[in-house]
């Protein structure tokens, strides 16, 4: 059971760890707005812009 | 032209097409109606730009796009702005907007795209939760202008907000409360490892040195749990006892306190029980409820901005022989300024010249248009249609009427029924008696075996820890605010679904809430045998097309007849025109017989709708029935509040024909009409008088007073924006179906937050005896504390259930497709 002497401090570490990239990641505005960056991924697309912005009515 | 299968509505914008149209955009050489020449502007630019993705995974079609008067260009001078932007390195500036007509992650995208491709803009980012754009551009590339017209053509209104730093403090004391949630949480999870450990080497034995080392991690990752998540507590409880309230964060503080203190004492002395696992706990809970309730408070937005978005984003002001165009605040009592059709009133004032049609619906009503002329009063915030104007300004700012509603609004807010309040009334007593007992078992306890004597009293003052009580609620509102926001119903006040399960009168606003808001040709009766339906339809459309009037409206879908000439609109009557040699006259009946030669016979008129005649110098030609659509679920809500036991009701201020066409429709309610804001008022001030609980349903600024005086109030998102803050609950989406919701939702809250309590009352009069008489360990009640805590949050959760309602309730959502 002595292995418990050294896995414990370990997972404070993680703790520590975990709690540091939390603050992180609150301060850097990442849970600032959990609606659009779950879509976004969907729809940045990654076609070019038509060229020279043509009139879609003539086509 | 191949419409496709989507033909019946508009592409942009989603408006029903009641008739074939002109305009039309090109996706893939599929062609797609639009309804107007603004969505049509709008669907091109947005295709234009290879966006037509935006079409694919909006969640709400867009707002239709009015023609546009708008002029951004007041927003390129010096003074506007220094008052919405700020100079931030390198010379480039940084302003906050609030933008319109954003409903979902897909608008948001839009905006922040089309917007990187424009030259001179630096960083843009959306926020559709809160509908905020932060935008940063360098003023030698670009002007200001030029980017709010770039939104605006999109089919958005962009509305830059003064730095007033609002929205900062919002978002930091939303990451505050994040961090502090998180630490808690993440606490927890730990301490509850080890206290699972400690508890089953309780049980079965456990060599003393590893139970000391576990006691002492625990106190590790409790302390900053203690010391920094729970510092809220104990800073509110330290300011209600300054304060001589004491409140329901006082018992909190202590137990929290007093049961980590103890843990501490017992772990540095090496015997005796801890409690880290149920302050941990307990902490967390807590912060989760008020977290829940922080973020619907900071979505339902700020009134001010609501506000500030009835003003016109510039206006003319004269000076001698010039003209500048200014934002509303820069103008002052005096000033003359001139109001284009189209154009909101800056402030309010007194008219020096010009007659028009002022739509006041926002303040005074949702009734017609009223004819405003030289020397009558205009109102800020108000619409003039028609004419152009010049008047002079009298009062502005916090003087004006539009303030005074706002301070109306607060004024209604706070007298609200101090029932909601109970638990804060109850806390200096229940906190008091606490103390009181803990005191007397102290002193018993030091008498008869000092050796017990702290450990009974941390065991009477952890038992009766109000854990399970002060979660019983939050929890449970939490868990039914979740399920209804899923369902499309946003609570916007916690307390608001309590008073909803109680309620017994439901009144509902007619324009705009049970119908669409917005007229649409019913009929066409063709008078004469001279002209056919389709030259009347044009002739109409013709007219009408050059007309702010609201009813114009209805027409608006329609091909026009090519042509106008000697166009004259009289104010609050209607329209004349020659087209192809014939003098044409439309709007209400005695406008149009004027223009006749000799006078014909009036036709009969259906009482049920709003009419509008054509003819010309010869008689009249045709009259078109105009009316506003009820919703499609408008029916079934009503029938389905009467089964749950409510008395649904119409107060409306439009004419009591529509209003009694659309009560018969609706299985019959109670109907008044005619009703000015202040008869709404004394509508819902008298029922209540007469002991009933009234939930009103509407929207518009006229209701903001109304909705507030009732007990509860909701509002459909589509209406604006003032309805929507000043509302306990908004309705997303299109339909009525989520009042229903909301109630079943409320009733089942309020049975399972009985049931909670009771379980939290029972428990604590069953343990207090017990561990004020020393039957108790502290460990065991603590135990019986995180268990009983447990319960009443396990019992809760049982409120998110059937998810089945988001399918029901949400509307349908729009796809289309766009070949890649």
């Amino acid at each position: 059971m002595s292995v418990i002497y050294l896995l414990i401090p370990l997972g404070l570490v993680l703790l520590a760890l975990s709690v540091w990239s939390f603050f992180w990641a609150v301060r850097s505005g990442q849970f600032d707005d959990l609606d659009s960056p779950g879509v976004q991924i969907l729809l940045d697309d990654d076609r070019a812009p038509p060229p020279a912005a043509p009139d879609r009515r003539d086509a | 032209m191949d419409h496709g299968p989507t033909a019946s509505r508009c592409f942009h914008c989603g408006s029903a097409l009641a008739a074939a149209t002109s305009f039309a955009v090109h996706v893939d050489d599929v062609a797609h109606p639009v309804c107007c020449a603004g969505c049509e502007a709008a669907a091109n630019l947005i295709l234009s730009q290879g966006l037509g993705r935006f079409y694919e995974f909006r969640e709400l079609p867009g707002e239709p796009v009015a023609g546009g008067t708008h002029s951004w260009a007041a927003f390129d001078r010096e003074a506007a702005l220094r008052r919405y932007t700020h100079e931030c390195a390198g010379g480039e500036r940084e302003l906050s907007l609030q933008i319109e007509g954003l409903h979902c992650a897909a608008c948001a995208w839009l905006i922040e795209t089309s917007l990187r491709r424009a030259s001179g803009v630096r960083q843009i980012h959306v926020n559709a939760s809160s509908a905020r754009a932060e935008l940063r551009f360098d003023p030698h590339a670009t002007t200001l202008s030029r980017l709010l017209a770039r939104i605006h053509a999109l089919g958005f209104v962009p509305l830059p907000l003064s730095f007033a730093g609002d929205a900062a403090e919002g978002t930091a004391e939303r990451r505050a409360a994040l961090k502090r949630l998180g630490v808690a949480g993440l606490g927890m999870m730990q301490v509850t490892t080890y206290a699972v450990s400690l508890y089953a080497g309780l049980m079965q034995g456990i060599a003393p040195d590893l139970e000391q080392f576990l006691r002492f991690v625990s106190l590790v990752v409790a302390t900053p749990v203690v010391l920094y998540s729970a510092q809220p507590f104990f800073i509110f409880a330290w300011r209600s006892l300054l304060a001589r309230r004491p409140g329901m964060d006082v018992p909190v503080a202590l137990s929290i306190g007093a049961a980590y203190l103890w843990s501490v004492v017992a772990t540095l002395r090496g015997h005796g029980a801890v409690y880290f696992d149920s302050v941990v706990m307990f902490t967390f809970f807590l912060l989760l409820g008020r977290y829940v309730e922080m973020s619907l408070r900071h979505r339902a937005g700020l009134q001010h901005d609501a506000l500030a978005r009835l003003l016109p984003d510039s206006s003319l002001r004269l000076t001698g022989t010039q003209a500048e165009r200014v934002t509303p605040d820069e103008l002052r009592a005096g000033d003359r300024v001139r109001i284009l059709p189209g154009e909101r009133v800056p402030a309010d004032g007194r008219i020096e010249c010009g007659s028009t049609d002022v739509d006041e619906s926002l303040l005074t009503g949702e009734a017609a248009p009223r004819v405003r002329r030289s020397g009558d009063e205009l109102t800020a915030g108000t619409l003039n249609l028609t004419g152009v104007l010049e008047m002079t300004v009298t009062r502005t700012g916090q003087d004006s009427t539009l303030a005074a509603v706002s301070r109306l609004l607060e004024r209604a807010r706070g007298s609200r029924p101090a029932v909601a309040d109970l638990a804060d009334r109850v806390a200096p007593w229940f906190v008091t008696g606490v103390l009181l007992l803990a005191a007397g078992v102290a002193l018993y306890w030091l008498h008869a075996d000092p050796t017990r004597a702290f450990g009974t009293v941390l065991a009477v003052l952890v038992v009766t820890c109000p854990c399970a009580l002060s979660l019983a609620t939050p929890a449970a509102l939490a868990a039914a605010t979740t399920r209804l926001a899923r369902a499309g119903v946003l609570v916007t006040r916690g307390r608001a679904l309590e008073r909803l399960a109680g309620a017994d009168h439901i009144l509902f606003d007619k324009t705009g809430t049970l119908t669409r808001g917005e007229p649409r040709l019913e009929d066409l009766v063709v008078l004469t045998p001279r002209l056919a339906a389709a030259d009347c339809l044009a002739v109409a459309a013709a007219l009408e097309a050059h007309s702010g009037h609201p009813l114009a409206r209805a027409f608006a879908h329609l091909a026009p007849a090519a042509g106008v000439s000697e166009l004259k609109s009289v104010a609050g009557r209607g329209l004349e025109g020659v087209i192809a040699g014939t003098r044409y006259r439309i709007g209400r009946l005695e406008y149009v017989l004027e223009g006749c030669e000799r006078a014909p016979p009036s036709p009969a008129t259906d009482p049920g709708h709003t009419s509008v005649v054509l003819g010309d110098g010869a008689g009249l030609l045709a009259e078109f029935r105009l009316s506003d659509a009820l919703r499609a679920d408008a029916r079934e809500t009503i029938r389905r509040l009467t089964g749950l036991g409510l008395t649904p009701g119409i107060a409306s201020g439009d004419r009591p024909g529509p209003v009694a066409a659309a009560a018969r429709q609706l299985g019959d309610p109670a109907a008044r009409a005619s009703l000015s804001a202040d008869d709404k008022l004394a509508l819902v001030r008298s029922l209540r008088a007469a002991g009933h609980r009234v939930v009103m349903v509407g929207d518009g600024v006229n209701d903001a007073p109304v909705l507030a005086a009732a007990d509860v109030s909701a509002a459909i998102a589509a209406g604006t924006e003032l309805a929507r803050v000043s509302a306990d609950l908004v309705l997303l989406g299109e339909g009525l179906a989520g009042i229903t919701r909301a109630v079943e939702t409320s009733r089942r809250l309020m049975h399972i937050i009985r049931q909670n309590l009771a379980w939290a009352v029972l428990y604590n009069l069953t343990a207090v005896p017990l561990a004020a008489s020393g039957l108790l360990e502290p460990w065991m009640a603590a135990i019986g504390m995180s268990g009983s805590s447990l319960l009443v949050v396990l019992n809760a959760i049982r409120l998110l259930g059937r998810t089945d309602a988001r399918a029901e309730s949400l509307p349908p959502r729009v796809t289309r497709p766009v070949p890649a």
